[in-house]
């Protein structure tokens, strides 16, 4: 008791204004950790040669990539030539692309994104979409859809070209 | 006591009448959670904040006193943070003033992120317990700023997946499902969030603050988590609450 009102009047005498006092509170900074973390604009890209593939191990990965959050949370072990880590030991961010769309065998399945069920069927066979729009919808929907509400998955450096081939080449594939 | 259990079932029945399969809730969490309508596990947090308060900022007459109000006018006042705060020179929230007055009581502050701090915050709070929500935007030039400065956070795209927060709470993907989730209207009778968080937090087995709310749906989205009690976060908190402005608080609430 005798310590508390001695360090009151110590303070009270320090924080003669409202800098001082605010200066004893916690006022983190945020403005560097956002600045650092900011989207870079729409890109359009092109679709690299050889891109879309009916090659299993690609439409594997491009399904794991679909259907999973991440290397920690991922129950089943990636296919062939996808990791759970990245090179710098951190777990390896994938789609979670059935957080927004439906799609054969989802599981929760969310329908924020429109439905990707017999996409071969229902969008590229009726001539409504192709390749190079799903890649690009992939890589940077902005493009397509400046407000879009879906993940920017190339311009952001999360994945790369060949994921993103091996996700598109997943969507555009028949499922059986 | 009784108001607010109504309250949390009528939300309850919202989320669950969602059904359907896509819904995530089983049989034994609704158990779950109609047991924790009767007793809230974060009761005790707030019973333990309110114990804190007396002894490190002399309790409700302390509060009242620091923020130069009556203690009959406190509810009323407390229902209005994020405020402009005269002796701070910045729009605070309600941790913040609590930490201030903890340094002028000669006290060191608890930390913005700890459990007791959480308790703390819960029980002001909950002093603004039936108390509309009457934040005022326009009460000063730092109102107005951390208003616009919360709409620019909000809607700021960022993060390994290039999201905003607009991005799952924009009027229209409210409702969608999000893996299973409902995207809730942070506004709304039904979810309100302003005037339901401290909540007790199933998923997390704890209490958890509205900024701290905000950092999970950050950390699950990837973007950069940004620290309790900066500018950004006060703002964050602003906007957000006068998203629920008119609606009356019931603290602590209880989320999946
Ligand atoms: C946060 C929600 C969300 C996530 C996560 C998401 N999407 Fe989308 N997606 C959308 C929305 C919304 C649209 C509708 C078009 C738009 O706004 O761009 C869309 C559109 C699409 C389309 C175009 C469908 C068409 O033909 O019209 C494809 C293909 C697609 N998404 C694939 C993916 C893939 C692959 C992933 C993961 C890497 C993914 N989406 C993750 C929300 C999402
Ligand atoms: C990828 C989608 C997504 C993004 C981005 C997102 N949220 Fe959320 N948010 C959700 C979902 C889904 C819930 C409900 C989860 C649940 O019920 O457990 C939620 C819940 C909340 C809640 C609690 C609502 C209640 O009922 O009390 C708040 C507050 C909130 N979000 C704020 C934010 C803020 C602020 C941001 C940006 C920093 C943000 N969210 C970004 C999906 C998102």
């Amino acid at each position: 008791m005798r310590k508390s009102l001695f360090m009151m009047i110590t303070v009270g005498m320090t924080l003669a204004s409202a800098a001082d006092l605010r200066s004893a509170i916690e006022v983190p900074d945020a403005s560097a950790i956002i600045a650092k973390d900011l989207l870079g604009p729409a890109k359009q890209f092109t679709m690299p040669k050889g891109c879309i593939t009916d090659d299993k191990d690609a439409i594997a990965r491009g399904s794991f990539i679909f259907h999973n959050l991440n290397g920690k949370k991922a129950k089943q072990n990636p296919p062939t030539g996808l990791s759970r880590k990245n090179a710098d030991g951190k777990e390896k961010q994938y789609g979670n692309c059935v957080a927004c769309h439906n799609i054969e065998g989802a599981k929760g399945g969310g329908n924020i994104g429109p439905d990707l069920t017999n996409y071969q069927e229902y969008f590229m066979k009726t001539g409504t979409r192709d390749n190079v729009y799903v890649y690009q919808k992939i890589a940077d929907p902005r493009i397509d859809n400046p407000d879009t509400h879906m993940t920017v998955n190339l311009t952001t450096g999360l994945f790369t070209e060949r994921e993103i081939c091996d996700i598109t080449s997943y969507i555009v594939s028949i499922k059986k | 006591m009784v108001s607010k259990n109504i309250i949390l079932a009528a939300a309850l029945v919202g989320v669950l009448a969602f059904g359907g399969e896509q819904f995530a809730m089983s049989d034994s969490d609704r158990a779950m959670y109609a047991e924790m309508l009767e007793n809230n596990p974060a009761d005790m947090d707030v019973e333990s904040g309110s114990e804190l308060l007396e002894e490190y900022c002399d309790g409700d007459a302390g509060l009242a006193k620091f923020l130069g109000v009556s203690e009959d006018a406190l509810p009323n006042y407390i229902a209005g943070f994020p405020r402009y705060i005269d002796s701070l020179d910045m729009v605070a929230g309600l941790d913040q003033v609590i930490q201030a007055l903890m340094v002028q009581n000669g006290h060191k502050p608890f930390a913005l992120a700890s459990a007791d701090m959480f308790s703390m915050l819960a029980y002001s709070k909950a002093i603004a317990n039936d108390e509309k929500i009457n934040i005022d935007v326009n009460a000063n030039k730092h109102m107005k700023e951390a208003i616009a400065l919360g709409d620019e956070v909000f809607n700021t795209k960022r993060g390994g997946r290039g999201l905003s927060c607009m991005s799952c709470h924009s009027p229209d993907v409210i409702g969608s499902i999000l893996r299973t989730q409902p995207l809730p209207d942070l506004g709304s009778v039904e979810n309100k969030a302003a005037a339901t968080w401290p909540a007790y937090r199933m998923t997390k087995s704890s209490m958890r603050t509205l900024q701290r709310r905000f950092q999970g749906c950050m950390n699950n989205a990837l973007l950069a988590v940004i620290p309790l009690g900066s500018k950004e976060m006060v703002a964050l908190e602003v906007y957000v609450t006068e998203q629920a402005k008119g609606r009356e608080i019931a603290i602590p609430g209880l989320k999946r």
